[in-house]
């Protein structure tokens, strides 16, 4: 669905606080998108630099639907394959036509792990029809990118939560479970995190006033195993309402999460897994 | 379960025999008029007939179509309803378009001259309210439930953007959001003259702004969206709050229910077996999903699909369902 610009959501949201917020994290602004336009050499220049970037090379692979069947909560997955050896930099999720266009930013640290399929889901808002794109940066500092398209629409204007009331009561909850591998042996483990969170978009109205309900996402997360840095991410509106993520791990001693959250309001969710084998 | 419809399984549910016996039946009434077609509504050479039967005395309801919005419905889905007292008009839900309403409105005027004075929308969903604008010129209370104002003003832009991609910009000719002006809190009576509606607003389950209502004087119960037959029941509130609100219907009496999507007459409680069953099986399977520490893609691929056959639309809303219920039963 083409964007209308003239909408007084979107003149509104360049001036709400979320785009200092993204300017300021050095993640791309966000642009009223046209269903005309390729976006992609600007998203290109802003988020990468005009870095080279390898396309389709079978190192990142992402699996999202075709036509989602909530624009507020599409659920995607982004896998590198256990043929891909050595350890992986970054991971950046665009939706090149959502107000947000960087969905997400993963930086790697050593208990990332290797070995076997690493994986990365999250469910995200899909504001209109849109590539979407995974770019995976290698230790070797190269860039490899797989796209898709995704048809969903009212994903970012959506005021997702069902029922507010019920919601606001639970925020800050938050869950962190490990999955073992089924063999012992397997190097690589899965998390996951859940918070509840309505993730504000800035793109939301507050019927009370009729003024657009201020930006409030979740910014930063940090996961640590057994101390060490499995990695951290850098959040935007385009994540869905109680952002949930599920992801591999490099196997350790204990196995124990330790994940820290901060939204832009400068909130700070904090929560552990509970100790494996227990 | 009684159903008038039950063997009608074509676009338009009632055929112009029923509208023609329903206004030879209606002829006895010595309000009942032709009033001369609105030039709003001659602008539109395809108005949906929104025909109309009056299933108890004074109570006439329309059968809306169990289709996705398009062109040719103009938004004509849900269940529209009007109820004659004896110095007023109270019509439940208006389409999905101010065509549509302009044509249900236009129905109502052949049966009743009588001020239209309540037009209550039994929640937030554009196929109920999107016909409100039709009403304007009647200058009536808009009544709903307390939070249906807050959920359909955040979704507006959505709900008239999306309309617009299904139907095109001429079928939204006139059509705007209306919010209330009366917001129902808890249990309130409204009066037509010698006929009083019972309006009661519940928890939260096909949206968080549901509203059931009751003409005492027929024993008819609307129960909008929170009854599904035939048309797949869709969940935008919450699946557990649903079941909870079938488990405590089961004990209510009335004579006869209309519901949101489906026959518009049948009976209380038979008539929510089959949408407790696919919530039931629904969040059944999710469950099983989530135990095994599975994901929502896996749960999307194989929870509820036992009920595909069972239901018109299936295809169009069930994965959506299994989302929205997976996000609320996940954190159980
Ligand atoms: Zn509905």
């Amino acid at each position: 669905m083409p964007r209308q610009p003239k909408s007084r959501l979107g003149r509104k949201y360049l001036t709400s606080a979320a785009l200092a917020l993204f300017l300021a994290a050095g993640l791309a602004a966000p642009v009223p998108a046209r269903a005309d336009v390729d976006d992609w050499p600007m998203l290109h220049a802003a988020v990468f630099h005009n870095r080279d970037i390898i396309e389709g090379d079978g190192v990142v692979i992402l699996d999202a639907p075709a036509q989602a069947d909530d624009g507020a909560l599409v659920p995607i997955t982004v896998r590198v394959p256990p043929e891909v050896k050595g350890p992986l930099k970054s991971l950046t999720i665009v939706l090149d036509k959502n107000p947000v266009p960087v969905v997400a930013q993963l930086h790697f640290g050593p208990a990332a792990g290797e070995g076997g399929e690493r994986r990365f889901s999250t469910r995200i808002r899909v504001d209109s029809f849109s590539h979407i794109r995974a770019v995976v940066e290698t230790a070797d500092g190269k860039l490899h990118m797989t796209k898709g398209f995704i048809a969903a629409a009212g994903g970012c204007a959506a005021m997702n939560a069902k029922d507010p009331t019920a919601e606001a009561e639970g925020m800050g909850k938050m869950i962190v479970k490990t999955f073992p591998p089924a063999l012992d042996t397997t190097p690589i483990w899965q998390g996951q995190v859940m918070l509840k969170h309505p993730n504000f978009s800035g793109y939301q109205i507050n019927p009370n006033t009729g003024e657009l309900i201020e930006a409030r996402f979740l910014e930063k997360m940090v996961v640590k195993r057994d101390g060490e840095l499995v990695f951290t991410l850098d959040g935007t509106p385009s994540i869905s309402a109680n952002p949930n993520f599920r992801f591999t791990f490099g196997r350790g001693e204990h196995n124990d999460l330790d994940v820290t959250m901060t939204d832009t309001d400068g909130t700070v969710f904090q929560a552990q897994s509970k100790p494996s084998g227990s | 379960m009684s159903n008038r419809y039950s063997d009608n399984a074509g676009p338009f549910p009632v055929t112009r025999a029923d509208v023609l016996r329903g206004l030879t039946a209606l002829a006895a009434l010595p309000l009942l008029r032709a009033l001369p077609v609105r030039a709003e509504v001659s602008a539109s050479g395809d108005a949906p007939e929104m025909a109309v039967e009056e299933i108890a005395p004074g109570v006439f309801v329309h059968h809306g179509r169990y289709e996705l919005q398009s062109p040719e419905n103009l938004g004509d889905m849900a269940n529209t309803a009007f109820i004659v007292g004896d110095d007023a008009v109270a019509v439940i839900d208006t389409s999905g378009t101010a065509i549509a309403g302009e044509a249900f409105r236009k129905r109502l005027r052949e049966v009743t001259d009588k001020p239209i004075r309540y037009v209550i929308n039994t929640h937030m969903h554009p196929d109920h309210v999107f016909g409100n604008a039709a009403f304007k010129q009647d200058n009536p209370e808009f009544v709903a439930h307390k939070n249906m104002k807050a959920g359909l003003s955040v979704r507006a832009e959505t709900y008239l953007a999306s309309s617009e991609r299904m139907m095109g910009k001429e079928a939204m000719k006139g059509t705007e959001v209306i919010l209330p002006t009366r917001e129902i809190a808890e249990k309130e009576t409204l009066d037509l003259g010698n006929r009083t509606l019972v309006l009661e607003p519940q928890q939260t389950a096909h949206t968080n702004n549901d509203l059931i209502i009751t003409d005492e004087k027929t024993g008819t119960l609307f129960l909008g969206d929170l009854l599904f037959s035939r048309h797949i029941p869709t969940l935008d509130g919450s699946i557990l709050g649903w079941l909870d609100l079938i488990e405590k219907f089961q004990d209510r009496k009335a004579t006869r229910v209309v519901s949101g999507h489906g026959p518009i007459s049948m009976t209380m409680p038979s008539s929510l077996d089959d949408e407790q069953r696919y919530w039931t099986v629904v969040a059944d399977d999710i469950r099983k999903t989530i135990a095994e520490n599975g994901t929502l893609e896996q749960a999307v691929k194989t929870a509820g699909y036992s009920e595909k056959d069972k239901w018109k639309l299936f295809d169009v809303y069930h994965r959506r369902n299994v989302t929205a219920a997976f996000a609320e039963l996940e954190w159980e």
